[in-house]
């Protein structure tokens, strides 16, 4: 047997499955979206899809969002990530575990838990009360702010842990030296070491962006039918109204914004194709 | 420089983690609505959980369909990892691709065309379906994680049991595969804890007494206001918190992740 034929082998199983199982599915519910009532090849659906005000509104709100957790978690992420590469080794790798720990726990638990703090008996509603900054219970539960808030602690850590990995290949005697010759901390940042990790910035951004466009239980436990992104809103279009059309149109949508985030982020780092 | 470096991870840390330590605290309430702070501390919520039929019911799928789907995930996954890093086959790129197309297509269009396609035309069985679904989704992790194992592997000492008279599978068995176990133990770890906290892929997926855990929390706290998802969510935290931190002391599970 030729090592050709014995890599087919090993590989057709998986193949097979992911084929069968997964994308000739998929693949036809998508192209359910490009046809009319009658069958027949069509763009009508979409155009349908641009033509609802709700639907609009809502493609606006997931890019909004998805490109708001994304500088936010970049800000934070680069804090803590130059704290993390600037620590001693041996408090590096706990500090690096203390940020993989959330990802392993169940987004639904992690969602829940800023239910707890900031619905109209949470944490944050009692201290707002107890100082009083306002008579009556805030409501923050169901606004865009509680899913921004649940976005952005639910992707940090990936940007956080690409940032690591991108600073810890940062030669440490480049910032020293462009401090030795006077740039300011800013300075520092802004021409060092912003574009020597930029391809890690734009893994994490990736990560972040994609994940945020295609969260479901966080819009749908923190922003509720008031706060739609487009997840909830192919949940809603199926559930209520067997609409599957839209939601192939959704699906589609999601899958190019994807891809394209990826490009674009790609490009705005100028890292090499591998 | 460190102690403002402390400050901001103090900070980042409060916010990623601290969340955690209000739905352990809200958990053990005593009160019957769900308040913080918690009014009087209790394991009522915690029994309460237990005694909830439905829990318990979609907490025995979940754990069933969790260690079957990343089973099934490593026996069709590592094969390609192998063929990939062993004989670069013509083509490994697009291979690759089509691998991890899973990971590109929302999960919750998975669990659609799945229905759609298998549970109503052909009567598949809902838990087939989310065994498909969970098992599509968790090949890619699992044969990025042999991947990285394999990547670690001398080639040598494989050639060197060829050599003395082993065959290709024999070898495999006897030579790479027990030493590369942590790897694949850790991409059963983590392809557990995927498919077992997955909730998008398995949204359309259930039946009349068919949930998964998740999908069932979600569910209940559309209509409930009580603490025991707080408790319910506290325990699983805590599960999930214990098995990595077994794993990374016994396989170091942060150098696959």
């Amino acid at each position: 047997m030729t090592d050709r034929s014995r890599a087919a082998l090993l590989i057709a199983p998986a193949a097979l499955f992911i084929v069968a199982g997964f994308l000739l599915p998929v693949g036809v519910l998508l192209m359910g979206g490009f046809r009319d009532g009658a069958g027949a090849w069509s763009l009508a659906r979409y155009v349908e899809f641009f033509a609802t005000p709700l639907h609009v509104e809502t493609l606006w709100r997931t890019l909004r969002l998805g490109a708001l957790v994304t500088i936010a978690s970049a800000i934070i992420g680069y804090a803590a990530a130059l704290a993390i590469v600037d620590s001693s080794p041996s408090s590096r790798g706990r500090y690096i575990g203390l940020f993989i720990l959330p990802m392993m726990i169940s987004p639904v638990a992690r969602t829940y838990a800023w239910v707890v703090l900031l619905g109209r008996t949470g944490l944050v509603n009692v201290l707002v009360l107890k100082l009083g900054l306002s008579d009556e219970p805030l409501r923050i539960l169901f606004t865009e702010t509680a899913v921004f808030l649940g976005l952005v602690q639910l992707f940090l850590p990936l940007m956080v842990l690409s940032l690591v990995s991108a600073l810890e290949n940062l030669p440490p005697d480049v910032t020293a030296a462009a401090r030795l010759l006077g740039a300011s901390w800013l300075d520092v940042f802004l021409k060092v070491i912003l574009p020597l990790t930029r391809e890690g910035l734009a893994v994490g951004g990736v990560l972040v962006f994609t994940g945020a466009i295609t969260a479901y239980i966080t819009p749908a436990v923190l922003g509720g039918s008031k706060v739609l992104m487009l997840e909830t809103l192919l949940f809603q279009r199926v559930s209520v109204a067997n609409d599957v059309v839209t939601a192939s149109v959704i699906a589609m949508l999601l899958i190019v914004m994807s891809y394209a985030a990826n490009a674009l982020l790609r490009r705005v780092a100028s890292v090499r194709k591998a | 420089m460190r102690s403002w470096g402390r400050i901001t991870l103090a900070l980042v840390l409060i916010f990623l983690i601290g969340p955690f330590a209000i739905i352990l605290a809200a958990g053990l309430s005593d009160g019957e609505t769900l308040a913080f702070p918690p009014q009087g501390i209790s394991l009522r919520w915690v029994l309460a959980v237990f005694e909830l039929e439905s829990f318990r019911a979609s907490f025995a799928l979940s754990l069933v369909l969790a260690t079957a789907s990343t089973m099934a995930a490593l026996v069709l996954g590592t094969p390609v990892a192998y063929a990939l890093d062993r004989y670069r086959p013509p083509g490994a790129i697009a291979i690759s691709a089509l691998l991890t197309s899973p990971l590109v297509v929302p999960g919750i269009i998975v669990g659609l065309a799945l229905l759609r396609h298998f549970v109503i035309p052909l009567g598949v069985g809902v838990t087939t379906a989310l065994f498909l679904a969970h098992t599509a989704l968790l090949i890619p992790y699992a044969a990025r994680v042999v991947s990285a194992s394999l990547a670690n592997l001398r080639v040598d000492i494989e050639e060197a049991a060829i050599l003395l008279g082993a065959s290709r599978p024999g070898a495999f068995f006897r030579v790479v595969l027990p030493n590369i176990r942590s790897g694949v133990l850790a991409a059963f770890i983590l392809g557990f804890i995927t498919s077992f906290n997955q909730v998008p892929v398995s949204l359309f997926l259930s039946g009349p007494g068919v949930s998964t855990l998740p999908i069932d929390m979600l569910s209940y706290m559309e209509f409930t206001y009580d603490p025991s998802i707080a408790a319910l969510s506290a325990m699983l935290a805590l599960m999930s918190v214990a098995i990595v931190l077994v794993a990374e002391r016994l396989l170091g599970l942060s150098r696959y992740v």
